[in-house]
């Protein structure tokens, strides 16, 4: 992980160096002469080589000093935390209708493949994950908003917390979300209700509930589950259109305002926060792998 | 309010309005611009003044705009009119050009002009002062001045004065080699002070705009006491208080009970950043979340029209936005080529396509219909086969391939660029567009051999030619070129008389169309909404708002 986030940071840094442009530019605008933008470099240690200031941002990186938002200006700790919660309330609600409905549907249509519930979960599937998210936002909002009336149009909460603020971001994500999810699941389930052992415990004469329950849910959700872990990294990033569509202050509207604003600091932190969670996830669902599936267990 | 002493201009100015020579709006454009408080002027134009601030307006209330809270570190160097909406509530200019094209003083009571334009005496209104109590002094308006014309302050307002208050030198240290260069006051007596509430600008040369200048966008009046730092709740001369700042979020202002002029309606007003997309702009007013919006993109207007209680308030201005080539780069440096893109564009076809027939036909001499020199020529519109034979002659008998730079924001611009390059297609010439983000474009406009690139508005047409066709000049993006032009615009800028200085513009103008390195369709309505129950907004040609003249009606 360290190394990763090494390798990132670095990479990131030499890239700020390459794009076209410099910083004085977007801080003191198009219409600035090129001898204000030399004073203003001078004056904001620009005009030390990049590998000087890659060194010296990392070093006070590593010690918790994180630097100022050029963009916000505000420490890029309480920047990120703030957009990291925000984030956080999202996918947190994004879950809790993902989950449930994604697998119950996945489920439901994977138990008797090829019976009319399956062709009705699959055709709703695929209709509502072909629709982009920056489609669906356009087409909820249209009729949540313009047309009855019911909800904000844009998710700001700057008046504080609001769930009504927070219906259509989730709804546009679990609409785009579920059915990717739903069809692997309904995959799995149908792959492991044809496994000879579900015949046998069938024939047995096992309560269906039980077979279900019992013996198929448990191989069948280790695709989908191992999916939702890498859910909660794509929706880090993943989650720009919507959080841009309906201003909502999110981490990824941050990573976005934060690379058009070439806010260094800013983007370096929000990347290592990538890299982390990235790699979080990925160990949490190495670990859940793990408890779904024995033959992974030592012996 | 009386005038000390007349402008020598003004008894002529008044017999041309007297035989109808110029117009109405024209006298009072050409007689603020001479130091006749805008009240006068009206009435010598023998017009109703119009109130600026409305008096039968509800008191109190707040109300809730959408617009982009960008960051501020020191308002002298913002380079966008959105930090300006907010900060003109708490500091003030020196002047104000109104929403018709009219500029009044704000902390000026007057102006008063040499006859060769080179002497600008301005004074101080009274009562002019600081919300801490302070009167508003000479001493304070110079200290500011100085300030942005320092380099190390980084304000823009430096570029637009370096001409006649400026001088280069070179400060004897070396960069790679060569002398640094930098800029200071062409003479000591430059900023004079003559009395407490009266200073001078001795020029260098002749300006024409300098009221104009004065209420460029950065230029504040500061208190030299905070030295320039921004926060909420500094000191000002201004009506309202900022109350909070928080960039990317909201910006909340609150009337003050210090303000030395009329109270504001409003008792606070708060800005709330919806983000750079249009649809966000629409939807917050559609529910409701906010009164009004900055702009509205003309992709969004039919949206914004069909909400129930906005009203939609359209400007005509001199925004514009240009095709230019590089004129000393093949193949725009051929004139031919530079005529055959021109007269492959009909310009009203793309205004009805892409402005849904609202705007101004562009005639490729950026001078506007609403600046007061302008001079009607001939029309120059598309002639296909034309096109096409220039081109031949010019060595491209089957055609030419270009490539062309633009921005995908405002939506209009690429929309423009995409259309011109079909009609371009049908003359022989097969452009590419090359669509930048805003901020790398802004790095190389001046850069690239061919870019569609947005001006703003400016009052005077002469203030156009001169910052972006002059020879040599910093934002020449064209590298136009052409002493014949360059002579005739130092001419223009020298005549107060429109009549006689549209003679000289005509040429200016024949000039730009025959050979200026622009290919230019039109000329911009901006527009806004906002609920019917705000009262006293007008949209202004460059999307300023002035907080004190709103108000709201009480639910």
């Amino acid at each position: 992980m360290l190394v990763t986030m090494f390798a990132a940071s670095l990479l990131l840094f030499l890239l700020f160096e390459l794009m076209p442009g410099d910083v004085a530019l977007s801080e003191l605008g198009p219409y600035s002469t090129p001898e204000q933008r030399d004073l203003w470099l001078l004056a904001n240690g620009y005009d030390r080589p990049a590998i000087v200031r890659y060194f010296d941002w990392l070093g006070h990186f590593l010690i918790g000093q994180w630097g100022e938002s050029r963009l916000f200006l505000v420490p890029v700790v309480r920047i990120t935390w703030m957009r990291l919660e925000n984030t956080a309330i999202l996918g947190f609600w994004f879950f809790v209708f993902l989950i449930p409905l994604s697998l119950g549907m996945g489920v439901l249509a994977g138990m008797r493949e090829g019976s009319w519930l399956d062709r009705a979960v699959s055709g709703i599937c695929i209709l509502t994950t072909s629709v982009p998210p920056f489609a669906s936002t356009v087409l909820v909002s249209a009729v949540f908003v313009f047309h009855l009336h019911l909800l904000p149009g844009t998710s700001t909460m700057l008046d504080g917390f609001s769930y009504a603020q927070l219906v259509m971001p989730v709804l546009v994500l679990v609409l785009y979300d579920f059915g990717y999810i739903a069809r692997i699941t309904r995959a799995a389930m149908a792959d492991v209700m044809a496994k000879p052992y579900i015949r046998a415990a069938i024939l047995r004469g096992l309560p269906y509930r039980r077979i279900i329950f019992r013996h198929a849910l448990r191989n069948a959700l280790i695709a989908p589950f191992t999916l939702l872990m890498l859910h909660v990294n794509w929706l880090i990033a993943g989650v720009i259109v919507v959080e841009y569509f309906f201003a909502f202050k999110g981490f990824g509207s941050l990573i976005l305002e934060a690379s058009l604003g070439k806010d260094l600091y800013l983007l370096e932190a929000c990347t290592m926060i990538t890299v982390v969670m990235a790699t979080l996830t990925q160990t949490i669902s190495d670990l859940g792998y793990l408890a779904l599936n024995p033959r992974m267990r030592p012996a | 309010m009386t005038v000390s002493r007349e402008h020598p201009y003004l008894p002529q100015l008044r017999q041309q309005l007297g035989c109808g020579r110029i117009d109405r709006r024209e006298f009072l454009r050409t007689a603020t611009l001479l130091g006749v408080a805008a009240g006068t002027a009206y009435v010598m134009a023998d017009l109703p003044a119009p109130a600026r601030a409305q008096t039968n307006l509800p008191k109190g209330g707040k109300i809730r705009i959408g617009m982009h809270v960008q960051e501020i570190k020191d308002p002298q160097t913002i380079s966008w009119v959105e930090p300006s909406n907010v900060l003109h509530s708490t500091v003030q200019y020196l002047t104000v050009t109104d929403q018709n094209n009219i500029t009044h003083g704000e902390l000026l009571e007057k102006w008063e002009a040499s006859e060769d334009l080179k002497t600008w005496t301005l004074t101080i209104r009274k009562e002019a002062a600081w919300r801490s109590g302070r009167p508003f002094t000479a001493d304070d308006a110079i200290w500011n001045i100085k300030r942005t014309l320092n380099p190390k302050t980084g304000s823009s307002v430096l570029g637009l004065m370096k001409g006649y208050m400026l001088e280069e030198y070179a400060t004897g240290e070396q960069k790679d080699g060569k002398p640094v260069k930098s800029t200071r006051l062409w003479s000591d007596n430059a900023i004079e002070k003559v009395d407490d509430k009266t200073f001078r600008l001795n020029c260098k040369a002749a300006q024409l705009a300098v009221p104009e200048h004065l209420f460029h966008y950065p230029f504040f009046m500061l208190d030299p006491a905070e030295n320039g730092t921004f926060k909420p709740g500094m000191n000002g001369t201004g009506p309202f208080e900022i109350v909070a700042y928080n960039v990317g979020q909201n910006a909340v202002v609150r009337a003050s009970k210090s303000y030395w002029g009329k109270p504001p309606n409003l008792d606070e007003v708060e800005f709330i950043d919806l983000g750079t997309d249009s649809g966000a702009l629409i939807a917050a007013m559609a529910s409701g979340q906010v009164d009004g919006v900055y702009e509205v993109d003309f992709s969004e207007l039919d949206a914004i029209k069909a909400i129930p209680d906005v009203v939609v308030h359209p400007v005509t201005t001199a925004q514009t936005a240009v095709a230019r080539g590089k004129y000393d780069q093949k193949p725009f440096s051929d004139v031919r080529v530079r005529q055959a893109l021109k007269l492959a564009i009909d310009q009203q076809k793309l205004i009805d396509i892409v402005f849904r027939g609202t705007g101004t036909i562009g005639e490729h001499h950026s001078v506007a219909p609403v600046h007061p020199e302008y001079a009607k020529l001939p029309m120059v519109g598309q002639d296909i086969p034309k096109a096409r034979q220039l081109l031949a002659e010019a060595g491209f008998p089957d055609g030419i391939q270009l490539e062309i730079v633009c921005k995908p924001t405002p939506a209009w611009e690429l929309a423009s660029v995409t259309v011109m390059t079909e009609m371009w297609k049908a003359a022989g010439i097969n452009v590419k567009i090359n669509v930048m983000p805003p901020a790398s474009f802004w790095e190389v406009w001046q850069k690239v051999p061919f870019g569609y690139t947005a001006w703003a508005h400016r009052p005077l047409g002469v203030m156009v030619l001169g910052l972006a066709y002059r020879s040599g000049v910093p934002w020449n993006e064209s590298s136009y070129a052409n002493p014949e032009f360059d002579d005739l615009l130092t001419q223009a800028e020298g005549i107060l008389d429109p009549d006689k200085r549209r003679v000289v513009m005509a040429k200016l103008e024949q000039i730009l169309q025959e050979d200026g390195p622009i290919v230019q369709p039109l000329w911009r309505v901006v527009q806004t909404g906002y609920h019917k129950r705000v009262k006293g907004f007008r949209m202004h040609p460059s999307q300023y708002i002035f907080l004190d003249e709103l108000a709201v009606e009480k639910v």
